[in-house]
């Protein structure tokens, strides 16, 4: 260096920059080290997982249809406008409903409140933005494309149900699954993920697995903007299975039109084939239109109907078949003389006991609707004698009525294939310990009005069909159930072939039938008081049916106690039944809230759907059917004569 | 006189370097084209590599001092191109920079670029008289006006990054213009002292901003800072570093981090994590020891250099090369922040190709003079 004076120390400054050069360098080299070597596999994932995606192919859910093939529930194909999470920031979610909101014509409200929903959960890939967009839509979100590349439309099959809400409590509905549901293990167990639509009550639920399939999925290359670059790979969705019921949906149509002629509109109707259990019509009054959960449910008026279903005080959502339980009144003395008579409390030669037209335990009188002097348990029974059984109770005493109880698993769910179904409250010590913890000591009073199915007896409607259902069967007690077959799919022998399915009960333990044993004179004598109910003079008298004999019991249960039953306290009308007699096809029971007498609004609404399984069982009208309409309309013309032929002729 | 120029030029001429820096522009074409596979980036990176060698070599077999005595007029003719970028209709705004003027047939060219150069020529001169004494207060004032001047024009377009460029030119002139080292240490002590204790100030007391904040925790900690938004390009520039693993990812060009728009500016400030993706480790090592090289050699140059102007004009120009090769580096790997600062020979772009060419140019000529007197 020819400058270089060592004032300077020249050389060794260069030296220092060269050394820094080095440096730094070596630096950057150590950090790409880490980066590439040590973490590359990590940030290579996270690279491939950033631009790829996982856009699912629904699924058609499996149809729903009635045991003669008729179709109850079908899905068509709409287009959901569906926003891709990855690609919106969680602060833009907010400055996107304005215009979403202008676009697609949506409420801004339930926008911002989804938005805010969904920010609380990154689980959730797609945001669905509208349902059942209009072409107007779809040519919108097309026409954004640049502005809005998180937007896509996707095709995604929905429900539709019967309208004016016929089956809705059967049928059920479906739903986007939430998020509570997300987290319970059966989900994970099941494969579910956010945005799923699911069953969530009824068929829909309980064989959801059934009808759901399984969804498919396209496999694309994003870039960064969301936009499909590729598709790497595309799995079909499996569809979901068909479902043929147990109902015949013209039964079930009269069932439904005479809850919705009754003087309430609310009540229920079922109808049970007792050789098997299967469902022929299950009627739950008032209802509801399930067609709100599948389609409306996002808009602002669906969500104000929803709000209207569960503030309604008639609980249109609530299946009363098996959610509501109610006193049975008289048809308890059904399984009260089975019991009876099974327990030696009476024998068949001396069954006859004292009516007194009630009963005095210490100072309190518990009377009878009427005088029946002796009768035996036939006579009890087809003249619904309460006197008779509070005596008959007594002999059983509170540890029979538990054994006759339990026999008929009164107290347990009867295991229909429905959600959500509850357990009867049935007579027991510590029922009334609970009930009553001033007085918890079991009484002589307890046992009466333990036998005359009011105060510890409040049953559901389904189990008490049940019960009758397995007199009439000598004791064979089938587990109630809606499902006939889930169709075959695939060829057989092939490995995609999946053979039909039928019903099992629930609960594997339970036997199926249960077989109580019934000496058969016990059974066939209180048969008879129930045929005589209908056809030798009895409470359901006005339903007779020439050749196609009907036996019953009728009921009326007491909402609140005597005197007051008028206007909207009045007693539920009762009506358990099945015929013919002596070869049972059909049990059916019927309850109408708060109308009055069994014989008058249950016994009448049953009549009419037994024509209409008659004329499609014989293929001719039923006997008796003109008259028939001729009582009904005379009772609707005069309420005057109804009242006084209750006060006289009683349950 | 000509001829006898012409056969020591051949010996003398340093053909590593120019080598070198051409191999390193076509490695980093392909990349260019690998980033930006649809557009034309890597044809007219071609373009200026041809014209980026024509520069080189008139100006190595041009006498350095005869240039560098006309410095003024070039620095002069430098800061005219600054404000003609000013311009309004003329320079060309983009991503809210007015720091491009359209080139007609070669698209667009950044005068920041270039100035650097003349900038760095103008230093040269200042500081390459013979010297018999420490540098003196006045000079170094001097030496800081000289940089003001392009500096402030530039930073109306405003290019904060390209400033940042700047300043290590003048610290390596007055670091090698006998500054005393007591100086030197005790302004190395103060930054290392002061900037952590003003910016933990600046966060107590509000006056570093939230947003200021988040930029600085994207480089301490860019796997949790703000990832979509203000750690968007450090973390996507991170990702697509590591994909390329030890010898380049397996992906295709078109479902590559760049082909599908992840990672932003991939054939400009991006290029080495494109680089990086495409050639792993392997390939990403190998282009650090080629800068090392190249830039050792321009040292080497410089120690050889016949008078004190022809080593300034050389080690201006290896500071401003490493500096911003360091920063864009530290960008695509996360240890540095996002700021637009091109790398030398790699990125694509006319003017710093340009430019660099030029400045081995300039090394070359010093070279090939080191024996005349």
């Amino acid at each position: 260096m020819k400058f270089e004076d060592t004032s300077q120390n020249l050389r060794a400054r260069l030296r220092f920059v060269q050394a820094m050069v080095v440096l730094l360098l070596g630096v950057l080299s150590v950090r790409l080290y880490v980066l590439q070597v040590v973490r590359g596999e990590r940030y290579a994932e996270i690279a491939e997982n950033q631009r790829r995606r996982r856009l699912p192919i629904p699924a058609p859910r499996g149809l729903i249809l009635d045991r003669e093939g008729r179709v109850l529930v079908s899905s068509r194909p709409i287009y959901n406008v569906i926003m891709s999470r990855e690609d919106v920031k969680v602060k833009d979610l907010i400055s996107l409903i304005d215009p979403l909101a202008e676009g697609l014509s949506l409420d801004r409200d339930i926008l911002r409140d989804y938005f805010e929903l969904v920010k609380t959960m990154p689980a959730f890939e797609s945001i669905l933005v509208k349902q059942d967009a209009t072409p107007g839509d779809i040519a919108w979100v097309e026409a954004h494309n640049l502005e809005y590349p998180e937007l896509r439309v996707e095709q995604q099959p929905q429900r539709t149900y019967p309208p004016n809400g016929s089956l809705a409590h059967v049928l059920g509905y479906v739903g986007e699954i939430s998020p509570e549901q997300l987290k319970q293990q059966a989900s994970k167990d099941r494969g579910l993920k956010p945005g799923d639509i699911i069953g969530l009550s009824g068929i829909e639920q309980i064989y959801d697995d059934y009808l759901r399939g399984r969804d498919g999925y396209r496999e694309v290359v994003v870039d960064s903007r969301g936009r499909i670059q590729d598709e790497i790979e595309t799995v079909a969705p499996i569809p979901g299975r068909d479902l043929v019921t147990t109902i015949d949906l013209d039964i079930q149509n009269a069932a439904e039109e005479q809850l919705q002629n009754s003087v309430t509109r609310r009540g229920v109707i079922i109808s049970m084939d007792p050789g098997n259990g299967e469902i022929f019509a299950l009627a739950s009054y008032p209802t509801f239109d399930p067609n709100l959960f599948s389609q409306r449910i996002t808009t602002k008026g669906g969500r104000a109907e929803y709000r209207a279903l569960l503030n309604d005080p008639e609980t249109p959502l609530l299946n009363r078949a098996i959610q509501s339980r109610y006193p049975p009144g008289s048809t308890w003395k059904v399984p009260m003389a089975i019991g009876g008579l099974k327990q030696g409390a009476i024998t068949l030669d001396h069954s006859n006991l004292v009516c007194g037209g009630g009963i005095t335990i210490g100072n309190k009188f518990t009377r009878c609707m009427g005088n029946h002097g002796s009768p035996d348990i036939r006579t009890a029974i087809s003249r619904s004698c309460d006197g008779y059984f509070y005596r008959l109770g007594l002999k059983m005493g509170i540890d029979g009525i538990v054994e006759m109880v339990d026999e008929f698993d009164l107290n347990k769910r009867t295991g229909i294939d429905l959600p959500n179904e509850v357990v009867s409250w049935t007579p027991s010590r510590e029922f009334k310990r609970r009930m009553q913890p001033r007085d918890p000591e079991w009484r002589d009073i307890d046992t009466v009005y333990a036998s005359f199915g009011q105060v510890y007896d409040i049953i559901t409607p389904i189990s008490l069909l049940r019960t009758i259902a397995a007199v009439s069967k000598n004791g064979r007690m089938y587990i109630p159930h809606l499902l006939k077959e889930v169709r075959p799919v695939g060829t057989e022998g092939t490995t995609e072939y999946r053979g039909p399915v039928t019903f099992q009960p629930l609960d594997q333990s339970r036997p199926n039938p249960k077989v109580i044993p019934i000496p058969e004179d016990i059974n066939h004598a209180v048969v008879e008081g129930m045929w005589s109910v209908v056809n030798g003079g009895g409470t359901g008298a006005r339903i007779q049916m020439a050749g196609f004999d009907i036996a019953g019991k009728t009921g009326t249960a007491q909402v609140v106690r005597l005197g007051k039953d008028v206007g909207k306290n009045k007693d539920h009308s009762w009506f358990v039944s099945y015929a013919p007699a002596y070869k049972p096809e059909v049990a059916m029971v019927a309850l109408i809230e708060n109308s009055g007498f069994g014989g008058h609004h249950a016994a009448p609404a049953v009549r009419a759907i037994y024509d209409v399984y008659y004329r499609k069982t014989r293929n001719e009208e039923p006997p008796g059917a003109v008259q028939q309409i001729a009582k009904k309309q005379k009772t609707t013309a005069t309420p005057l004569a109804e009242t006084q032929q209750q006060a006289v002729v009683n349950q | 006189m000509v001829a006898i120029i012409h056969k020591r030029s051949w010996r003398d001429f340093d053909w590593i370097l120019a080598l070198l820096a051409i191999g390193i522009v076509l490695f980093g074409t392909i990349q260019i084209r690998n980033a930006q596979p649809t557009e034309t980036y890597w044809v007219k990176q071609l373009i200026g590599l041809s014209i980026g060698l024509v520069a080189m070599l008139a100006i190595a077999f041009t006498d350095y001092r005869r240039l560098l005595n006309l410095a003024p007029a070039f620095y002069i003719f430098g800061l005219i191109l600054l404000i003609i970028v000013l311009i309004p209709g003329i320079g060309l705004r983009i991503n809210g920079q007015q720091a491009w003027i359209r080139v007609p047939g070669i698209g667009q060219f950044q005068p920041s670029e270039f100035v650097k150069v003349t900038t760095a020529m103008m230093l040269a001169r200042y500081f390459g008289k013979n010297r018999v004494q420490p540098l003196t207060l006045k000079e170094t004032i001097v030496g800081g006006l000289i940089l003001a001047l392009p500096i402030g024009l530039i930073l109306l377009e405003p290019d904060v990054g390209s400033v940042l460029t700047y300043f290590p030119i003048l610290a390596v002139v007055l670091f090698l213009s006998a500054i005393k080292m007591r100086l030197v240490i005790a302004s190395v002590l103060i930054a290392v002292v002061m900037i952590p204790a003003a910016y933990w100030l600046g966060v107590r007391t509000g006056m570093v901003k939230g947003y200021q904040q988040e930029r600085i925790n994207v480089i301490l900690d860019p796997e949790n800072a703000d990832r979509r938004r203000i750690g968007y390009h450090t973390w996507q520039s991170i990702l697509t570093v590591g994909e390329g693993g030890l010898f380049g990812s397996r992906s295709s060009v078109e479902h590559s981090q760049s082909g599908l728009k992840f990672l932003p500016e991939p054939h400009t400030d991006f290029i080495y994590a494109v680089t990086a993706e495409n050639s792993g480790f392997v390939g990403c090592v190998l282009v650090l020891l080629a800068y090392v090289i190249l830039l050792s050699r321009l040292i080497t140059g410089a120690r050889r250099a016949s008078d004190r102007m022809g080593m300034l004009v050389i080690m201006a120009v290896v500071g401003g090369l490493a500096f911003q090769i360091f920063i864009n580096i530290g960008m695509a790997l996360g240890i540095s922040p996002v700021i637009g600062v091109p790398l030398p020979l790699m990125s694509a772009g006319l003017a710093s190709l340009i430019a660099t060419f030029i400045a081995i140019g300039f090394a070359i000529s010093v070279q090939l003079r080191r024996f005349v007197n």
